[in-house]
């Protein structure tokens, strides 16, 4: 009986410490998606409304040729394939050559992996400002400008850091002796690298990709000044292009930046259950 | 011997080629030109003039450039970063790690914040901080607090915490996404144990799931930091000019003044040189208190 | 038409003769795709243009591509004067494809400055007049338009020039010039009685105070940009010391060590102290403070006549709004006529051009239609002498308008004028004034001391 009382109990604290915990969870999701919310009906309003007659309520009028303006005037699905195809081919990149170095520094055995570890490490501190003037001129020196690859190996470059961090992450995790096991059935550490780390790898190029996504997606400094044909114009330079000195509507503004945004938050949604699918491939492999 | 050891080098450089490559021609080649740059008085465009180090003695002697000022709204925004941002995001990260009802969307909408432009979450704000019809000012008004509504971000008081909140804000997700895919990766089968053995949830997370996800963990508090030093998008947003008496300024801020409104090149480069070590010091200091408590704690 | 006929008449190239001028257009069918020159001059079939072309290209015998950089995005109010201007350029000469791009304003800023620096720029850029242009000009980074200007003489005074012009030589063709403007809401100034803006100083003030005690605020100024203070500022400056005092300041030629700026700081930052401002304008952007206004919030607006163009598409607020002369402070120093403003929108062209001789004639031809059809839409005054029929431009910029017809004297934008350092700090002290942490003396002691 006693037993019986005290497990009523818990069975009770735990069920009032579940209430409390959705509580907090709901709530902070309110909070989180609120901007979501925001910047779907800024999209659909009037400057007027925008500017303090109708801060959060429902449009009065669906504007939705702002988005027809945005659409038309701005190029954008041209600008969406280009922030595309800069963000897929710099996170490839990113991740391997992330994936390789990271292999070298934390699995092959040699003097100075420490100080090379630190030596990247370097890429988290600098600051993108500095860097505008001489990446530009490396970058026209070696006629990249206006191509995709004036965006690409930067970005590349400034996640790559990150990568590796994330990367020495997952990589230590994994035990040393299936490296030994691979050794002695007669791998070398190309084939150890291939067959036996990157299949266990996959939670981290998930989370990578993540990264370096964000990191190129909504870049503005070096997409605007890199690239000056519009061929190779990516969104946020875009979205940019609908203010302007002297008049600036924000309805399309927010309608460019809904269609800049939403695809990839239904994206991401997706992703997302891949991603924890493959978390819980690398939790059982591990 | 010898010739093992030549292969296995010639290996390790081949497995580094393409990061080093992107790394030396992109990232180390402009600090070094920065470096350079930092001892002249440079606009950019004409003729550089040597002026040996007074770029950097300028840097910390001069009030008007502001640097102290802007080192310590950093130090204090990594403070906050590390004390009361990462905390939120791991304890985020542990309750949706352990596996409840929702966890998926949970996750996603909680990492919504990080995808968003800057320029949104930015205008979004300025809305709230609004002093004449801003959510904040009509809030307490109709909370009958009217007497404490100001012009926040002109108010010197109040404008540096305005600014840090929805800055904090919206990397909480992208650091718990972190963190839970560290979450995730302790094995089901200790964590199954523990509770076998009678550990509490708390007492799961204490003692399993937090040491284990130290590396990772090692990772959020850098970028916390490192990232806290260089902020700048949503700071810039909320204050274009520094706020009121230059009481938003952070290093960034002042590097883009320096390099691009003020054309002085050379003072901004020292900028940039002065925050690299900065940054690079903390990640080693960081680095280096984990290792330490690797030791006592394992 | 007649403007057709009129700017066919005042290229450069009508040295050339009317003929040679067709020949160009006609010729340029055959030659697409040659290069240089020769192609162009084998094609038109003319033999007045042929000695000459082989010299030098001109805007009529070259074939092929110019590009150009500008900050006319999508929704500036002067995209519309680009596009009309481009496609009337197109038109006449079919001979040359102009590559342009617009970028938005700020960004503009850092891209042209790292294009200079890289040498990577297009044959044409816009820039902004005076110190920004200066130093791409002592970079040796722009081509002098001395020779190209002669042919555009009568139709643009060298007046207006003056901004863009470097020991004595022309670097720049000036497009549309503003002023800042002093806009008031007649409907609230009804309310207290004033059926026009106040003449003077006295008057003026008298209706403040009236605003003020009907619960209305006079002014709105965004205090979050600073450039938007200087826009009273200056104003208030220019009225106590005049106009040529201020311009040398502003130019170097004196130093801000000089008590009447002192007190004229003093005078405006009176004007903040007697309750004229919004408070909540120190933490607002442009754009919120220019809403609240054609909202009714404020009784004055001062800023740039560029808004004409905005407050003339806003048919509600449109018939309130209307456009006066900051009155006269100290009539001994000061009077009216004296204005802030000046032609600072410029196109410059490149001196790696490859082409710079036809880029120059080019700039200037397409300067003067944007400047037409820029002045049409209200976007701003016209640098070059207007023809046509003018009469559709906005009531407001017509007023404007009639405001520098009777003009004695320009002061150049403070943080256009001075080079970018300068500026700088000339603007955080503006900053102070306006937050009231300096009074005038410390703001000139300041000044004295700090520019570099």
């Amino acid at each position: 009986m006693a037993s019986d009382t005290r497990r009523e109990h818990a069975v009770e604290k735990v069920g009032a410490r579940k209430i409390i915990i959705y509580v907090i969870l709901v709530l902070w999701a309110l909070l989180n998606l609120f901007p979501v919310y925001w910047m779907f009906t800024f999209s659909l309003k009037t400057n007027e409304e925008i500017f303090g007659k109708n801060l959060i309520g429902l449009p009065w009028d669906w504007k939705w040729s702002n988005y027809a303006s945005a659409w038309n005037t701005g190029h954008m699905p041209l600008y969406f394939l280009n922030s595309v195809v800069v963000s897929v081919c710099a996170i490839a990149l990113v991740i391997i050559s992330s994936m390789m170095a990271t292999y070298a520094i934390t699995r092959l055995e040699w003097r100075f992996s420490r100080h090379v570890n630190a030596f990247f490490m370097l890429g988290l501190t600098i600051p993108i400002h500095a860097s505008i003037v001489p990446i530009y001129v490396t970058l026209k020196n070696m006629g990249l400008t206006n191509t995709y690859f004036a965006l690409i190996f930067p970005y590349a470059a400034f996640s790559l850091a990150m990568g590796i961090l994330i990367c020495t992450g997952f990589m230590v995790e994994i035990p040393k002796e299936l490296d030994e096991a691979a050794r002695i059935d007669g791998c070398g550490p190309w084939k150890t690298f291939g067959v036996v780390i990157l299949p266990l790898m996959k939670p981290a190029v998930a989370t990578i990709s993540i990264y370096s996504f964000l990191q190129c997606w909504n870049e503005l400094m070096f997409a605007n000044i890199f690239n000056s044909d519009g061929k190779y114009r990516t969104l946020p330079v875009g979205v940019q292009q609908l203010s302007g000195q002297y008049t600036t509507e924000w309805g399309p503004i927010g309608a460019a930046l809904v269609i800049a945004t939403f695809p990839m938050l239904i994206v991401y949604i997706f992703m997302s259950k891949k991603i924890q699918e493959s978390f819980v491939v690398g939790a059982v492999k591990g | 011997m010898k010739k093992k050891d030549v292969i296995n080098y010639i290996n390790v450089f081949l497995f580094l080629l393409p990061a080093l490559a992107l790394f030396i021609f992109i990232l180390i080649a402009p600090i070094f030109k920065s470096l350079y740059y930092s001892f002249f008085d440079w606009n950019g465009m004409t003729d550089m003039t040597f002026v040996g180090i007074d770029n950097y003695k300028e840097l910390f002697t001069s009030k008007p450039i502001y640097f102290w000022k802007s080192l310590g709204n950093a130090c204090l925004l990594a403070a906050l970063s590390v004390f009361i941002q990462l905390p939120i995001s791991l304890g985020f990260a542990l309750i949706l790690g352990r596996g409840i009802k929702g966890e998926r969307p949970f996750l996603s909408i909680y990492f919504m914040p990080v995808l968003i432009s800057t320029v949104v979450i930015g205008q979004l704000w300025l809305k709230i901080y609004n002093p004449d019809y801003g959510l904040l000012t009509v809030a307490l008004q109709k909370m009958g607090f009217a007497d404490l509504c100001k012009p926040w971000l002109g108010d010197e008081r109040t404008a540096l915490m305005c600014v840090f909140i929805p800055t904090l804000w919206q990397y909480v997700g992208y650091h718990m996404l972190l963190l839970y895919a560290g979450v995730k990766g302790v094995s089901p089968d200790i964590r199954e144990a523990a509770r076998i053995d009678g550990a509490s949830e708390s007492q799961v997370n204490r003692y399993i799931v937090i040491p284990s996800i130290k590396p990772i963990l090692k990772v959020s508090v850098i970028f916390a930091v490192t990232g806290s030093l260089k902020s700048y998008d949503l700071i810039y947003v909320l204050t274009p000019s520094g706020g009121p008496k230059h009481c938003t300024e952070v290093p960034s801020t002042r590097l883009f003044e320096m390099l691009i409104s003020r054309n002085r090149y050379g003072m901004g480069s020292a900028i940039a040189v002065v925050m690299i070590i900065l940054c690079f010091a903390f990640a080693l200091m960081i680095s280096q208190a984990f290792k330490e408590r690797d030791i006592y704690g394992k | 038409m007649k403007r057709k006929l009129l700017s066919l008449l005042m290229t450069g190239a009508m040295v050339l003769s009317l003929a040679a001028c067709g020949g160009g257009s006609t010729g340029s069918t055959g030659s697409t795709g040659s290069t240089g020159s020769t192609g162009s001059t084998g094609s038109t079939g003319s033999t007045t243009s042929e000695p000459s072309a082989t010299a030098d290209e001109t805007i009529d015998t070259f074939s092929g591509e110019l590009t150009m950089w500008c900050i006319a995005t999508e929704s500036d109010s002067n995209r519309h004067s680009y596009e009309a201007a481009i496609a009337d350029m197109a038109e006449k000469y079919p001979n040359i494809t102009l590559n342009w791009e617009a970028f938005e304003n700020e960004s503009y800023k850092t891209k042209i400055k790292a294009a200079v620096s890289a040498n990577d720029m297009p044959d044409i850029f816009f820039t902004w007049s005076c110190a920004f242009l200066q130093d791409f000009v002592d970079a040796g980074r722009v081509y002098c338009l001395d020779d190209a200007y002669q042919a555009f003489k009568s139709e643009l005074p060298e007046s207006m020039l003056g901004n863009s012009t470097y020991d004595g030589h022309h670097y720049g063709v000036p497009l549309t010039m503003n002023i800042v403007g002093l806009f008031a809401n007649m409907d609230l100034l009804a309310q207290v009685g004033y059926t026009e803006i106040p003449g003077t100083y006295d008057e003026f003030i008298a209706c403040c105070d009236a605003l003020k005690a009907a619960g209305i605020i006079p002014f709105g100024c965004a205090g979050k940009e600073t450039w938007c203070v200087t826009e009273y500022l200056e104003s208030v400056i220019e009225k106590s010391v005049g106009a040529d005092a201020l311009n040398d300041i502003f130019l170097g030629r004196a130093t801000w060590n000089n008590a009447d700026v002192a007190a004229a700081v003093d005078t405006f930052q009176s004007l903040v102290t007697n309750g004229y401002f919004d408070p909540n304008g120190i933490a607002l952007s442009n754009d919120e403070v220019k809403n609240n206004f054609m909202d009714g919030k404020y009784a004055f607006y001062m800023n740039g006549t560029w808004n004409c163009a905005d407050f003339a598409k806003n048919e509600a607020f449109f018939p309130k709004v209307r456009v006066g002369e900051f009155p006269v402070i100290n009539a001994d120093k000061a009077q009216l006529g004296q204005l802030i403003g000046g032609p600072s929108d410029t196109l410059a062209v490149a001196a790696g051009s490859a082409h710079p001789e036809v880029a120059a004639q080019y700039c200037f031809e397409l300067g003067k239609l944007i400047c037409h059809y820029g002045y049409l839409d209200g976007c701003g005054l016209p640098a070059w002498t207007p023809y046509g029929d003018t009469s559709s431009v906005n009531g407001l910029t017509q007023a404007v308008a009639e405001i520098c017809g009777n003009a004695t004297g320009y002061v150049l934008f403070g943080d256009t004028a001075m080079n970018a350092d300068d500026a700088r700090t000339y603007l955080d002290y503006v900053a102070m004034v306006y937050g009231c942490e300096v009074n005038g003396q410390e703001f000139i002691d300041g000044l004295t001391n700090d520019i570099r």
